[in-house]
């Protein structure tokens, strides 16, 4: 895409017009305003692109076999072990990574802090994918897929953690929806359907913080179902909500400066000067959110095993991995995230954000799977459930590239029409 | 062995077969008055009918250690001597007497309610036969198994998968 | 003007995005209510004492559940030494209930126990369910509807004793397998499941629970020595319909002594209870920070907008 956006001026798309003063139509912005020739040339010179398609000759097979003979004969999900990476990566996994949105939401919208606009959009929008492909996940691992919308219109039951689960992400799916609109309205030119929204923001901005702060507890609280299987140390029956919403909240953070990261280095070209010349800024500011939430999710942490009188757990084998997962995964991070802070070593804190967000795969993982069941015996993921769920995060990859080329997530759409 | 089965076969207390025994009007009950063999055949639709040996049976055990208090010696069991140490020979001493053949029907259950029921864990007879024999025939090495004293019948077979119904080989169960 | 417009807009917005979640408050409520189990239930006290592993309770119920055939035939005993990932045989798609042996230490003689669903009087699988697809019925039982069931499996999560299973098997009809006391085609008629009926030692006593835990502590007070004290089931989990005395402590003979005595949903209400405030307080919170952040450039404006009508 570099070489072009050099040679043609007009590209990449930020406007209606182009240089003659005629109009790109949809389908021209979709091609990104390149000829096919050339869209397949930039296509196949990218090395990733390889790699995705390596990734689905196999994936997609793999898909086929368990619509057609079902999740016994891609995984390794058993009567003992009811979840496994679908869920446990997919769902618990994805789902704090994307808190992005609700986040930066407030801090721009309710807390007025406009300096944060600049990755608003790309917040919103890694919260809308997140969310997305968390569902996909869900519709892997379903046994039933096709049933999906049962417990909101069939059969309720609202006496369940999933029940609100269920509720909370759809609804919060159609809020991540309507806050990523204007960016789609802009880019389609129809400006009206923008002001539509603009209106609801603060009462979205709102209900996005409500349903985020119960469904990300939620999670965590669907643990509280299994008292007796998950291990103790990683299971707090009066905390456990609390726990996952606060780590939620730097793994959301952490996850925008990855992905900001990686867009400022990779997509450039899409950049407009506003994102660029203000990312670092920004990273330093979501890195004090992350930190302050760190020091908070470390000591409801401890003040959980101090509750429920765990000490003594601490001092076995599995208290080790615990202080393992603690140490790598919340102290580390949290001490390169205030040095990074205090002397402005943005790489830094980017390599924190990367450790953060790998820290709360794991601790997710731990939850569902590695600590659950303790007492009986440890499963190894099925090496299809292993490619089935990177297929699916390739789907997630390329579909969060593909918006971000096109959509006006990290510039500004110049010229209303 | 062959004819230890065969006596085997007939082991098992109680009948279903129907067994009368005229009540003896004595305070106590001698072997004598007992029957030569019972019947049992309640499983019969699994297993096939036992002739219980009843006269065998009176040379290894006393008629309490069957019979509870019912057939009127000196009681041992410290529940049962509480309130019949002195009640003597009762009028009916068969199993069926006392044992539901259907323990766990709907009106016999209702009959447990009574508040001031005493005998409100009495096996049914099935339960108490097999109780019975095997917790003896555990200490006296006598038989245990359950076609060591009565064989299957087709239909026990069948839901057995055994015999000529057993699972083919190599075939396993499916799921992970 | 421009500012009261503003707020309109601004609860326009409000309400669009929180109707939804109105809609669903009311629903919540139920959620904190607890659900008590039927008194006059029925139920079965298992006596490990009685136990001669016998498997016709399988044989019964395989029959009468008309599952698949199974590996081995049902006399055949080398089952109770199969071991898979370190554990004895356990409830799967083709079984309901299984038999297994356990070796104690100091004990002449094994002991036996069978497990299936125990119906618990506040199911963990009927209070995880979001789609309600578990009954408690008045009978006792723990019943099943496929019919609107979505694969979650969250219910098998939730069950304190590994007892719901998946049929993993199936792409287009999966389902979840698990007993269900014989409802349909006994228990509702008053009839005792097919493995009590076929259980020649009356391992398996069937009767009203209330009942039961009579006879229970009867057995274990007549005969000193003899159980340990406890009937398992009597207060685990907040008390299952079926419940287990044994001559051994029960964690010698696989039973996890751990599980809560509440029933599990109240190791959820602390969240349940979380959500009513979560709704109702955040509105008003948040719309107070943003006012307050806001204060600043809102006077600003005000200030803006007032020289300008000066001018
Ligand atoms: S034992 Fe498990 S499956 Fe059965 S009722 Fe209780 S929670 Fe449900
Ligand atoms: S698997 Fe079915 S029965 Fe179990 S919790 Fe999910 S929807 Fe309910
Ligand atoms: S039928 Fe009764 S004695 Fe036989 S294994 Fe089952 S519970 Fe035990």
């Amino acid at each position: 895409m570099r070489i072009f956006s050099k040679e043609r001026p007009e590209i990449p798309i930020v406007h209606h017009l182009k240089a003659d003063g005629t109009e790109w139509t949809i389908k021209e912005k979709l091609w990104l305003g390149l000829s096919i020739g050339e869209y397949k040339k930039q296509f196949f010179r990218n090395p990733v692109n390889w790699l995705m398609m390596g990734i689905f000759a196999l994936g997609v097979p793999l898909l086929l076999q368990r619509y057609i003979y079902g999740l016994g004969a891609v995984t390794h999900a058993s009567n003992d072990y009811p979840w496994g990476l679908f869920l446990g990566f997919g769902l618990f996994g994805m789902v704090p990574l994307s808190a992005s949105g609700f986040m930066l939401g407030t801090t721009v919208e309710l807390f007025g802090r406009k300096d944060f606009h600049p990755i608003e959009r790309l917040a919103l929008l890694n919260g809308l994918l997140g969310y997305f492909f968390a569902v996909l996940f869900l519709e892997v691992d379903l046994g039933m897929p096709w049933r999906l919308p049962y417990p909101m219109f069939v059969s309720l039951g609202p006496a369940a953690v999933l029940f609100l689960v269920a509720w909370h992400v759809a609804t919060y799916l159609s809020v991540q929806v309507a806050e990523v609109l204007p960016a789609f309205f802009e880019w389609i030119g129809w400006l009206k359907g923008k002001r539509v929204i603009r209106k609801m923001v603060l009462g979205l901005t709102i209900a996005g913080i409500i349903l985020s702060t119960l469904h990300q507890g939620a999670l965590g609280a669907l643990f509280t179902y299994a008292p007796a299987k998950v291990h103790p140390l990683w299971l707090s029956v009066n905390f456990q909500w609390i726990h996952f919403f606060c780590s939620s909240i730097f793994a959301g953070l952490s996850m925008i400066i990855i992905s900001s990261t990686l867009i400022r280095y990779f997509m450039a070209w899409r950049c407009d000067d506003e994102f660029k010349d203000s990312l670092d800024y920004i990273t330093i500011g979501l890195a004090k959110g992350c930190s302050y939430s760190m020091i908070t999710y470390l000591i409801i942490k401890i003040v959980a095993v101090a509750h429920d009188q765990e000490w003594s757990y601490l001092l076995t084998g599995w208290g080790s991995y615990y202080m393992l997962e603690l140490g790598v995964a919340v102290v580390i991070p949290m001490f390169m995230f205030a040095i990074g802070i205090r002397h402005r070593y943005v790489g830094l804190i980017r390599f924190a954000a990367l450790i953060a967000a790998l820290g709360i795969i794991w601790n997710r993982l731990n939850t569902a799977l590695i600590c659950y069941n303790w007492q009986l015996y440890q499963e190894i993921p099925h090496w299809k459930e292993v490619w089935i769920t990177i297929t699916i995060y390739s789907l997630y990859f390329l579909t969060y590239r593909f918006i971000v080329y096109r959509l006006p997530i990290v510039y500004g759409w110049k010229g209303e029409k | 062995m062959q004819a230890r089965k065969r006596i085997m076969q007939t082991a098992l207390a109680i009948a279903i077969g129907g067994v009368l025994i005229a009540p003896a009007q004595i305070w106590s009950m001698d072997a004598e008055d007992a029957p030569e063999s019972v019947t049992i055949d309640s499983l019969v639709n699994l297993y096939t009918g036992v002739e219980f040996d009843h006269a065998m049976h009176v040379d290894y055990a006393s008629c309490q250690e069957c019979h509870h208090h019912t057939t009127g010696g000196e009681v041992v069991n410290p529940n049962c001597a509480r309130c019949h140490s002195t009640s003597g020979e009762a009028d009916e001493v068969t199993c069926t007497g006392c044992h539901a053949t259907d323990r766990f029907n709907e009106t016999y259950i209702r009959t447990l309610e009574a508040p001031e029921l005493y005998h409100i864990d009495k096996p049914g007879l099935k339960g108490a036969y097999h109780l019975n024999c095997i917790s003896c025939h555990e200490t006296t090495s006598g038989p245990t198994g359950c076609q060591d004293c009565h064989t299957m019948t087709d239909a026990g077979e069948k839901m057995f998968y055994t015999g000529k119904y057993s699972p083919a080989k190599g075939h396993s169960a499916p799921g992970h | 003007m421009k500012k009261t417009v503003s707020r309109r807009n601004f609860l326009k917005g409000g309400l669009a995005g929180t109707a939804a979640v109105a809609v669903i408050q009311n629903k919540e409520a139920h959620a904190a209510q607890s659900f008590e189990g039927y008194p006059e239930g029925m139920g079965v006290l298992v006596d490990l004492t009685r136990c001669i592993g016998c498997r016709s309770c399988e044989a019964a119920c395989n029959k009468e559940q008309e599952l698949p055939e199974p590996a081995k035939p049902f006399d055949d005993y080398s089952v109770f030494d199969e071991i898979k990932h370190g554990q004895k045989r356990r409830t799967d798609e083709t079984a309901y209930t299984v038999v297994n042996r356990y070796d104690v230490p100091n004990l002449d003689h094994p002991l036996f126990r069978k497990i299936q669903c125990n119906h618990c009087q506040e199911p963990a699988c009927l209070t995880s369910c979001f789609v309600n697809a578990y009954t408690k019925t008045p009978e006792g039982a723990v019943i099943y509807n496929s019919k609107v069931c979505v694969g979650c499996r969250t219910c098998m999560i939730a069950c304190p004793f590994y007892i719901p299973t998946f049929k993993y098997s199936s792409a287009f009809d999966p389902r979840i397998m698990k007993c269900v006391f014989c409802y349909d085609t006994r228990l509702k008629d008053g009839k005792p499941p097919a493995c009590v009926e076929a259980c020649p030692q009356e391992a398996l006593t069937f009767g009203r629970r209330n009942d039961l835990i009579n006879m229970g502590r009867q057995r274990i007070r007549e005969t000193p020595g003899k159980y340990v004290e406890h009937i398992y089931g009597e207060k685990e989990v907040g008390g299952t319909a079926w419940m287990y005395i044994s001559s051994v402590p029960f964690d010698q003979v696989g039973f996890d002594t751990h599980v809560p005595k509440e029933p599990i949903l109240n190791s959820v209400k602390d969240f349940l209870a979380i959500v009513p405030m979560v709704l109702t307080i955040w509105p008003g919170l948040f719309v107070g920070f943003h006012l307050l952040a806001t204060r600043k450039e809102k006077i600003k404006e005000q200030e803006k907008e007032d020289k300008e009508g000066q001018v």
